[in-house]
């Protein structure tokens, strides 16, 4: 599904060229579950950002269910964003002048979803989520775990089929983290494929391959 | 979709109060300006528009030359416009008015009312076919068709009758005539520059029954068949005007043209010519339409400069809008639909505040506030156009800069906008400068303004009065003025033509040998004392006395006429004054030089002064010039009122102040004035609104490192420095464009003044240091603000 073929970013500095990713040769498959591991700065959510189309700058072939990326137009790239790519973050980033209920229902309006369809989505996520009674509250209202959860059904709601979580319990304590993992895992199981990044060995447990960095590179993969 | 975004732009906007409040309120501000002026300029530009084929109406002025520069007047014989309907197949219609105003009030006398009125006018059956006004009651076929007729407006026939229905038939005394109410018409519109209470037929009226070509008192009308063509005219009006005039302008040696002049010219290019109603001037509602126009602009860079400065703290929120798949397109209709609600909220308000306001602006611009144009489907439609402007351009930049923003920049550390800062300091630039050079710009035109009613016109124009006097009381008159000063009430008095501030009689003299030297002149009918009551001085020869025969008794006996010339008039002749003393000269009939008289202005200050000659005929006065004796006025007018009772029961005292009708002379002109000063103190209240945002939004941003700083030992005044520095190169830079602009408009404005003040140069740092005072307020005011908060609290996110 996903080929990552000899892909290197860098920035070049006067004297010499700082490389943030090097030679990076990856192949996922559609419903795998992913993790990248490897201390701060190593070029995660780098990779995780190429992945998800939010970075172009970077040389080398990617290409996703067979098309290359960099020969597709803006226009068809941001189209398989909208409808392929799902985001978790560390920080949640939730909007605070929205709801709940808003804040899961924001990807479903950029994506011209109707209006009965959003309700019936909407309805779904907080249910699967335990969260109705939460639905009009604001982020601020509710506990870090919680607002990741919205995190992560905002990022299913527009069924994307490769969900990209950078650090996503980064900030949460142990119980949380696990309630969010075995979201992930159970989303894993209908058929979501998975890519974390995380400096968690225990959140690792929770997929099938897990991919070692250091300095910019793909240092082993290991099965689970 | 656009619900959405409508939801999520209120609530923004319910977050950040401060910033939905400025530019609320700038927008307001600027929206009502820019409404009130629309109104105004509607109302002026619509002049005379209501007449049906109103593009046919012309009004026939007349030119008068005799040598020297031709004299341009607006009235013309009562002959006229009979002839033109006789001779001239393209003239449709014409109608002849007397406006007898010009002359003296007119005594009406109902049954329980009796009034001196001004508005006063004999107008011929052909009236209401030129000008279609609506009539109440009667016909206007036969309204003004029979002699002694009447029609009363609504709001008159109200004063007198009660009502103004079932007032036909009924009748009024107008001076000794008994006159019967023909109709009623509808009150003449604010924006018609014919105005009057009541209209009598012409036929009245002895020049009306049998029409002459002298004198030249009638303002002619006529209205052209349709595709006529009016230039076309011009030739037939000059055979016209040979064929009836011709020879009398031979035997008189001058020259007389009739220029047609469209009526919906009247108003606003009348060029000062005189007219029912003082006439406006084209050039005001240019440069109030670029004011209104600038102060829209103002509202709009405000909101520009806040939405730019804020994009700053929402990139995290587009930033994830993006990442969730938001296209540009659907932010900047998100950016939009805010600018969108914050206009609407401009345009209500507005409204409202016409609604409550508008009567303000009515008393300084003399022009009716119709707000109810506003609600009509036209109103509505430019009121949407406005909205849509106003929310697009205020819109448009902001919501490119934000929906254009990287994700990934975005979503990490604070960034700032580089772009933005470029155009916000040349939006502050063009604040600054607009609002300085208004500020210039007002204090400019009042300058002008205070020199005209302070500039030594030659004459004594205060304490001053002037009332109306009557043909058929001129035997009273010399014990009236002996009573007067015997009593002690006045120092002097006079019989006038016209008040010392406007003197109307165009004459022309010959002089030299064979009168081969001919200037035009004005001419001053008067009585003897009437020098020393203007208090003009004599530099050459003697004052007027008794002994000195009037103009008439001239005529008929063909005795020399004794006439007092102004200096300009000697001048122009070719004498000193001392050389003019005893010179004779040809003023209609033989007549001496017995005086020269300062130059004083007897005209508007838009004009030089002219020649000026004075001479005795009480035949053509009527008022009597009294110059208050020393001491209390209103108990001086107070006796004189009793003393006028005593000696003329049946004339109503009726008096002005001579320094006020002066101060009339220059409403428009003092009404530009007022209106300008108000909004050039709007353009900087808005500018400074937006000021106050930017450095709230500066300050906010710079929290950190002031913080900083004050940890490492700054004062106050080192961070109010480091606030305002950057804004006080904007101001140097736009003042620099304001004095430029400033010294462009004081040549424009001075321009149409004959006398101008000489404009001092104070007033351009004046102007730069209130607006720069007012920005250092502003400025120093948010940095207090962000100074006392305590650095730990500040300091303790990162």
């Amino acid at each position: 599904m996903i080929h990552l073929q000899n892909i290197n970013k860098y920035i070049d500095s006067r004297f010499q060229r700082v490389f943030i990713l090097k030679e990076i040769e990856l192949t996922i498959e559609q419903g795998d579950f992913v993790t990248l591991m490897g201390p701060s700065g190593v070029g995660k959510s780098t990779l995780l950002n190429i992945i998800g189309l939010l970075d172009e700058d970077y040389e080398g072939e990617y290409t996703f269910e067979g098309k290359s990326i960099k020969a597709m137009k803006d226009r068809q790239r941001s189209a398989l964003h909208k409808s392929e790519f799902g985001y978790i973050f560390q920080a949640y980033h939730l909007i605070d002048e929205l709801t709940v209920y808003e804040n899961i229902e924001t990807p479903l309006l950029y994506r011209n979803v109707s209006s009965a369809e959003r309700k019936s989505i909407i309805a779904e996520l907080l249910d699967r989520f335990n969260m109705v009674a939460k639905k009009d509250l604001f982020p601020e209202q509710l506990s870090g775990g919680q607002q990741q959860l919205v995190g992560v059904a905002r990022a299913i709601a527009g069924k994307p089929k490769v969900l990209l979580a950078d650090e996503p319990t980064g900030n949460l304590h142990s119980a949380q983290a696990k309630e969010i993992m075995e979201v992930f895992q159970e989303l894993n199981r209908e058929g979501t494929t998975i890519i974390q990044a995380t400096h968690s060995r225990e959140n690792a447990d929770y997929g099938h391959r897990l991919i070692e960095m250091m300095d910019g590179k793909i240092y082993q993969e290991v099965s689970i | 979709m656009w619900k959405n975004y409508f939801t999520i732009s209120i609530r923004n906007l319910a977050k950040r109060k401060l910033y939905a409040g400025i530019n609320i309120l700038g927008l307001t501000i600027a929206i009502v300006s820019f409404l009130a002026i629309s109104l105004y300029i509607y109302h002026e530009w619509n002049y005379d528009k209501m007449y049906s084929g109103h593009d046919r109406i012309y009004k026939v002025n007349q030119e008068f030359s005799s040598g020297g520069e031709g004299q341009m007047v607006s009235t013309s014989p009562s002959a006229l416009v009979p002839a033109v309907l006789e001779d001239i197949p393209e003239v449709e219609t014409g109608t002849v008015i007397f406006d007898i105003s010009i002359f003296s009030t007119v005594l009406i006398s109902g049954e329980e009312l009796s009034v001196e009125e001004s508005k006063f006018a004999y107008a011929d059956h052909n009236f209401f076919n030129v000008f279609d006004f609506g009539l109440l009651e009667g016909s206007p076929e036969s309204a003004l068709a029979e002699p002694n007729q009447l029609v009363l407006t609504e709001t008159t026939a109200r004063r007198y009758f009660g009502d103004s229905r079932g007032t036909v038939g009924k009748t009024l005394k107008v001076e000794s005539g008994e006159y019967t109410v023909s109709a009623v018409m509808e009150d003449f519109p604010s924006n018609s520059h014919l105005d009057f209470d009541f209209l009598a037929s012409f036929k009245s009226h002895r020049h009306g029954r049998e029409p002459e070509w002298s004198p030249s008192n009638y303002y002619s009308y006529i209205k052209l068949t349709q595709g006529a063509d009016p230039a076309g005219l011009n030739p037939k009006m000059e055979q016209l005007v040979e064929k009836y005039l011709g020879e009398t302008q031979r035997n008189y040696n001058f020259q007389t043209a009739m220029h047609l002049q469209p009526v919906t010219d009247i108003h606003l290019r009348g060029d000062g010519l005189q007219g029912v109603k003082p006439g406006s001037d084209i050039k005001y509602i240019y440069i109030f339409g670029i004011v209104a126009i600038l102060l829209i602009f103002i509202g709009i860079i405000n909101y520009v400069n806040l939405a730019t400065a804020e994009a700053t703290e929402r990139n995290k929120e587009v930033g994830l809008r993006k990442v969730m798949g938001a296209e540009r397109g659907q932010l900047f209709n998100q950016f939009i639909s805010e600018s969108f609600i914050l206009s609407a909220f401009g345009v209500v308000f507005s409204l409202a505040l016409l609604a409550l306001m508008g009567y303000k602006f009515e008393e300084i611009s003399g022009v009716p506030m119709q707000i109810g144009l506003l609600f009509t489907p036209w109103g509505i439609g430019f009121l949407l156009v406005l909205l849509l402007m106003v929310a697009l351009l205020a819109g448009m930049y902001p919501a490119v800069i934000l929906s254009g923003m990287d994700p990934l920049k975005a979503l990490g550390k604070k960034t700032k906008l580089g772009g933005g800062a470029w155009l916000r300091k040349s939006l502050v630039v063009i604040q600054f400068f607009i609002s300085i050079g208004l500020l210039i710009a007002t204090m400019i035109v009042k300058q002008q303004l205070d020199y005209m009613q302070s500039v030594n016109l030659g004459y004594d124009k205060e304490q001053l009065i002037s009332i109306n006097t009557h043909h058929k009381m001129m035997e009273t008159i010399p014990s009236l003025k002996s009573e007067l000063t015997r009593k002690g009430l006045a120092s002097s008095a006079s019989l006038a033509a016209d008040m010392p501030i406007y003197i109307k009689g165009g004459y022309a003299i010959q002089a030299g040998f064979d009168n081969t030297k001919e200037i035009s002149i004005t001419g001053y009918a008067v009585d003897a004392d009437v020098v020393r009551t203007i208090g003009a001085e004599i530099i050459a020869g003697n004052d007027f006395t008794e002994q000195d025969i009037n103009r008439n008794t001239a005529f008929e006996t063909g005795e020399e006429l004794n006439i007092i010339l102004n200096e300009s008039a000697v001048r122009e002749l070719g004498w000193t004054p001392e050389e003019a003393v005893g010179k004779k000269v040809q003023a209609g009939t033989p007549a001496r030089v017995k005086a020269v008289v300062g130059d004083f202005y007897f005209n508007s200050l838009h004009h030089k002064v002219g020649p000026l000659m004075i001479f005795i005929d009480q035949g053509q006065t009527n008022l009597l010039l009294v110059r208050l004796a020393k001491g209390n006025p209103s108990e001086h007018l107070a006796n004189l009122e009793e003393t006028w009772k005593r000696l003329v029961p049946d004339r109503p005292f009726n008096y002005r102040f001579v320094d006020q009708e002066y101060a009339q002379l220059y409403q428009s002109e003092a009404r530009v004035g007022t209106i300008f000063s108000l909004f050039a103190g709007i353009a900087v209240v808005i500018a400074c609104m937006g000021l106050f945002g930017l450095v709230s939004y500066v300050a906010l941003r710079r929290t950190r490192e002031i913080s900083i700083r004050k940890v490492l030992g700054a004062s106050g005044s080192d961070v109010l420095k480091l606030l305002s520095a950057d804004f006080f190169v904007l101001l140097a830079l736009s003042a620099g464009l304001a004095v430029a602009f400033g010294l462009w408009f004081s040549g424009q404005w001075l321009s149409g003044f004959a006398n101008r003040a000489v404009i001092p140069l104070w007033i351009y740092p004046a102007a730069i240091l209130v607006v720069a005072l007012i920005s250092f307020l502003t400025i120093g005011y948010r940095t207090v603000t962000v100074f006392v908060r305590r650095p730990a609290e500040t300091l303790k996110d990162d």
